[in-house]
């Protein structure tokens, strides 16, 4: 068979919405997502049992069903449950925030964990209020260690984005595979559209590694 | 809200026809991810850059986009590309598979670069020729350092499997879009099948769990 990726450049204005549009749902969900799951870290290490009990439910629940199936579950039931209707924008932004916070909560957990025992104890006999424990000792640390995690967690979710084309949301990978239909050249357009997945998160997953090892050389001195 | 709930409305043969297709996919994907993925990091790790390049390419290209996209592609295009048209069923096994041997033959290669050098230069001195070193020195130190991260790329995999619905092949989450419209009971349905894909992963993430901390204990 022959090839003919010139197809593409019709579309090209359509795959950089469909971009755009991936880029704008990934960004939005890391903030919201990694916002969410430092809470939910913080809420996994809480003293009252009910808090903890909560927390836990809501990331092994998350982390142990397909991402697919909550994207559904979001999509179709939340709205019936709720009586409002949702855009797809919406019930994507709902259903990706809801998996970041999951994955991200449990890399602050983590985290929060590696910061040793006797940097507390410090903290008491320096007798520092424990507001300024948090704010000063415990939450620098703690970022900066979760750096990386969280790094290879963005990437996770601008892959797991791509699910909401199964929904009808418009993004790089439902225009892709509309114009894989209508032009009879899936080879051509799923490949352009694999590739352009992989230009942006391969040198983010690079940068994991970078960074990893420039905060490893921190952190070791 | 006034939505009145009936489980009863949904049916549970389907989803359990549909757990067993993904149980199979599950499982023949891990057969290949867990046993093509070691040599896999070989490649990865060998001088050769001829060799190295395909290898790193294989397994980034793999690492670094969707598996939906993955899944698309591989449906649509390898039946163009290579004139090869076989059964969906064996298709999803070998998208999810190439995919599970990517994630894992990174899981092989961490371990492996974990096994202390100097287990490597005893190997040499008793006159171990590479092989030897690599069947009885390497190998069992890295399989058992990796299993827990085998483990939790399997438990990736199971989830997955989901997107082959996608393309069409009956897996539970298949039933469960079927048994949705067909009965308009999509909470109930979506419900049931999230708990039926949580009652498998989740016990499998206690293992692993306890499969590391115990680890943690003996290495400490």
């Amino acid at each position: 068979m022959s090839l003919d990726f010139s197809v593409l450049l019709l579309f090209q204005d359509a795959l950089v919405l469909g971009l755009w549009t991936t880029i704008k749902l990934t960004l939005i969900c890391v903030v919201l997502g990694s916002s969410l799951g430092f809470l939910v870290g913080l809420a996994r290490t809480a003293p009252s049992a009910v808090v903890r009990g909560i927390a836990s439910v809501y990331v092994e629940f998350f982390r142990g069903t397909p991402v697919l199936i909550q994207l559904f579950w979001i999509f179709f039931c939340l709205p019936l449950i709720l009586g409002v209707e949702l855009s797809n924008l919406a019930s994507g932004v709902i259903a990706l925030t809801l998996y970041m916070g999951a994955i991200t909560s449990e890399t602050f957990r983590a985290s929060l964990k590696s910061v040793g025992r006797e940097q507390m104890d410090a903290c008491i006999a320096l007798g520092l209020p424990r507001h300024v424990q948090v704010t000063s000792v415990i939450l620098p640390q703690a970022v900066l260690r979760a750096v990386p995690t969280l790094l290879s967690n963005c990437v996770s979710l601008f892959k797991e984005s791509a699910l909401v084309s199964a929904v009808g949301m418009a993004d790089l990978m439902f225009v892709g595979q509309n114009i894989s239909n209508n032009t009879a050249r899936p080879v051509e357009v799923l490949t352009v559209v694999a590739l352009i997945y992989f230009a942006i998160a391969f040198p983010l997953t690079r940068a994991v590694t970078l960074v990893e090892g420039r905060i490893l050389k921190k952190l070791a001195i | 809200m006034n939505y009145t709930f009936d489980f009863n409305a949904v049916s549970l043969r389907p989803l359990i026809e549909g757990l067993v297709v993904t149980l199979e996919l599950t499982v023949a994907a891990n057969l290949i991810g867990v046993v093509l993925g070691f040599p896999l990091a070989l490649l990865l790790m060998s001088r050769i850059v001829v060799i190295r390049w395909p290898a790193t390419l294989f397994v980034e290209f793999f690492r670094c986009t969707p598996a939906i996209v993955q899944i698309v592609w591989f449906f649509y295009c390898v039946p163009m590309l290579f004139n090869v048209f076989l059964g969906s069923m064996t298709m999803g096994i070998l998208a999810l598979g190439l995919n599970l041997m990517a994630f894992n033959a990174e899981a092989y290669r961490a371990a492996i670069q974990a096994v202390p050098r100097e287990q490597i230069d005893a190997g040499i001195a008793l006159g171990l020729n590479p092989l030897q070193r690599v069947v009885y020195i390497v190998l069992p130190n890295a399989l058992r350092a990796s299993v827990p991260v085998l483990l939790t790329n399997g438990i990736v995999i199971f989830q997955q499997s989901a997107l082959v619905a996608i393309v069409a092949v009956q897996d539970l989450m298949y039933q469960a879009k079927t048994l949705a419209t067909e009965t308009y009971r999509p909470i109930e349905t979506f419900t049931i099948a999230a708990l039926i894909y949580f009652a498998v992963s989740f016990p499998v993430a206690q293992v692993v769990g306890w499969l590391e901390r115990r680890r943690q204990v003996l290495t400490s």
